[in-house]
């Protein structure tokens, strides 16, 4: 007897020995699983094992609100109406159909959803025994904590996934602001934002909309040709706008997607769209200011250019006429106007005083200038008459000019040892000439400034005689234009006219200086608009 | 501008090679897994994936792309990507797709590197 029950109480342990490894082994097998249905395949797989020949269906639910979901189904039969749900707080449940042969088992996981196992005996119907019954709820514990663990790995994998999510859009976020600062003119920095803004919040569409005075300018769509339906609803958009140079810049995306369908747009969605918005309004503004700042060079350069020809063609010193005093000045402006003045002797031993303005600022003024003072010069030798000559110069400036560009001139030809002056004024400002009785002679506008129309219009000149003590003022529209602080000419409020009546000092030079300080007195801060330039003869014998 | 995605594949010396245009999204993510699937379960386990016209992909499509990578994986075959545009090569990079899966310049980069891997 005492052999026997040895016997059997090693057959037990044995058996024991062989149930241990067995589960050892379904929980290597169960674990490793990556995805539920390969869990459920596992789990029969280890199952069978023990139950060699049975059938097993192993049906799942989310939750109690669903129906079951057969993962397996291996003709176990209708397993829903074996199946009894736990009661209470309890966890599994277990039925045992002795007509049927079948174990019936549910069992609650971890995260409230439900399997359910149905486990039945082919024929010849085995009866199932209190160890089978405890061996299948062993296995289904098996089950839950492999389901546990697979849980868990695929939270900690969705957990890495968000964290590099999270990487990736503060990647993404300070690349983009990069790419979009460039200044690139060929890239556009709101498509850029648009792409990057969808793809990082995960929204399946997007638009940007350009307006101005609420009239639509532009429209980009993302993906291209896209076309949005204006039904979505709110939760499933998020916008950001903001207004630059007149036009609001408004982002819009739609559609928030995941797996699982659409989700409504998180916070940090929000917090993205906004910072890639301020992004392309920065980057708007920079462009802006960096057009700005080139356009401002190139000006700079022209003005350079410009002043270096003006300063080549205006006269460092005037020439001593006996029996003259004759002084000019030119003080050009910022923006370089087209300015000039001489006075040039000529070979009959008349002087020729010249002043004239170039309607125009910049390089192309002080060209036309450099035409007009080399034609000028080349006329006069010639010594025909003052209106043909001004006939001539209105065609070969016309011929040199664009269709903008003209010159307004008055030319004095003095007879030094007579006095004799004759005047030509094409379209210029009033030439003054002070008599000794106070009154003053104005030369005004005969005929058209050179270079407007290419026509042979009648000048005609004046011939004048001035005498001793007497003089002859021209200058520009910058001496009579220019202006203080509130935009007042000066001509208005400090006529040119009377400075030039009461101020009679000794010198040519002494009243250029004298009427430069008034103009700046005047004038105060004003910034100068345009070139201040004036030509003063005297008859001092 | 991305256009909206579309899907080309074709077999070459065993290897499948899927070419996509677009955003890859859920919609362009789930094409291609479908499109993956298909060869996968007739035994292909060397996939080019040729993304020279997609430009922008989302974490939604990129998860689909890291599922193919498993699958491959699990079952001793790869994947390479081709063709990627700087922006999406570095956000595969962030998202650690070349861990198991490989990269080259171009298609025939790629048949060149599955060849040497033999």
């Amino acid at each position: 007897m005492a052999i026997k029950k040895r016997v059997s109480q090693d057959t037990l342990a044995d058996q024991l020995s062989h149930q241990i490894e067995s589960l050892q082994d379904g929980f290597r097998k169960l674990s490793k699983a990556a995805t539920l249905t390969d869990l459920a395949v596992q789990f029969v797989g280890v199952v069978q094992g023990m139950f060699p020949g049975a059938d097993i269906d192993l049906v799942y639910r989310p939750d109690k609100s669903v129906q079951w979901q057969k993962i397996i189904d291996s003709g176990a039969g209708d397993v829903e109406k074996f199946l009894a749900l736990p009661s209470g707080q309890a966890s599994s449940a277990c039925s045992v159909d002795e007509i049927s042969k079948r174990i019936c088992m549910v069992q609650r996981l971890v995260d409230k959803s439900s399997i359910g196992v149905v486990l039945a005996r082919k024929r010849p119907r085995t009866k199932n025994s209190d160890v089978d019954v405890v061996s299948l709820r062993l296995f289904i514990h098996l089950f839950d904590n492999a389901y546990q663990e697979l849980l868990y790995r695929r939270n900690e994998k969705e957990l890495i996934f968000s964290l590099n999510h999270r990487v990736l859009q503060l990647n993404s976020l300070i690349d983009t602001g990069i790419e979009v600062s460039r200044l690139d003119q060929n890239a556009s920095p709101q498509q850029l934002a648009l792409e990057r803004a969808a793809a990082l919040t995960n929204a399946s569409k997007g638009v940007l909309r350009v307006t101005s005075g609420g009239h639509l300018k532009e429209e980009i769509y993302f993906p291209d040709g896209l076309l949005v339906q204006h039904t979505v609803s709110k939760t499933n958009r998020i916008a950001s706008s903001f207004t630059f140079a007149e036009n609001t810049y408004t982002f819009e995306l739609f559609e928030k997607e995941s797996r699982s369908g659409i989700l409504p747009f998180e916070d940090t969605d929000q917090l993205l769209l906004d910072a890639l918005a301020r992004q392309v309004h920065a980057s708007l503004e920079n462009r802006y200011l960096h057009e700005q700042a080139l356009e401002k060079q190139k000006f700079e350069q022209d003005m350079a250019v410009a002043a270096a020809i003006q300063k080549r063609i205006l006269p460092t010193s005037l020439p001593v006429i006996k029996g003259y005093d004759v002084a000019g000045i030119n003080i050009p402006s910022k923006s370089v106007g087209g300015d000039y003045y001489d006075c040039i002797p000529l070979r009959d031993g008349r002087y020729a005083l010249v002043i004239a303005d170039v309607a125009g600022k910049g390089v192309p003024a002080a060209l036309l200038v450099s035409s007009l003072h080399a034609y000028l010069s080349a006329y006069l030798e010639s010594t025909i008459p003052l209106a043909q000559l001004a006939q001539r110069l209105n065609k070969v400036i016309f011929r040199a000019s664009t269709d903008d560009k003209f010159i307004t001139a008055f030319v004095a030809l003095l007879s030094p040892e007579t006095g004799e002056i004759e005047l030509l004024n094409a379209g210029h400002n009033p030439a003054y000439l002070l008599r000794n009785d106070g009154n003053v002679q104005e030369f005004r506008a005969a005929g058209l400034p050179l270079g407007m129309l290419d026509v042979d219009f009648p000048l005609k000149s004046e011939r004048v005689t001035i005498g001793k003590g007497e003089r002859l003022l021209l200058y520009t529209d910058g001496i009579t234009e220019a202006s203080d602080e509130r935009d007042e000419f000066y001509d208005v409020h400090s006529p040119l006219r009377e400075f030039f009546i009461h101020h009679k000092p000794d010198r040519a030079e002494v009243f250029i200086a004298d009427l430069i300080s008034d103009i700046k007195r005047f004038t105060g801060s004003a910034a100068q608009s345009d070139d201040i330039t004036a030509l003063y003869l005297q008859r001092t014998s | 501008m991305e256009q909206q995605f579309t899907l080309t594949s074709e077999m070459r010396d065993n290897r499948l090679i899927i070419s996509t245009s677009g955003y890859v999204n859920n919609v362009g993510g789930e094409a291609i897994a479908k499109e993956f699937s298909r060869h996968f379960e007739k035994g292909t386990k060397e996939v080019i994936i040729n993304l020279a016209q997609s430009k922008v992909v989302n974490s939604v499509g990129m998860s689909f792309l890291i599922e193919i990578i498993e699958q491959l994986h699990e079952a001793n075959g790869k994947l390479i990507f081709t063709n990627l545009d700087p922006a999406v090569e570095k956000m595969l990079s962030i998202m650690g797709l070349f861990k198991f899966a490989g990269k080259e310049p171009t298609v025939e980069h790629a048949m060149k590197s599955f060849a040497h891997q033999k």
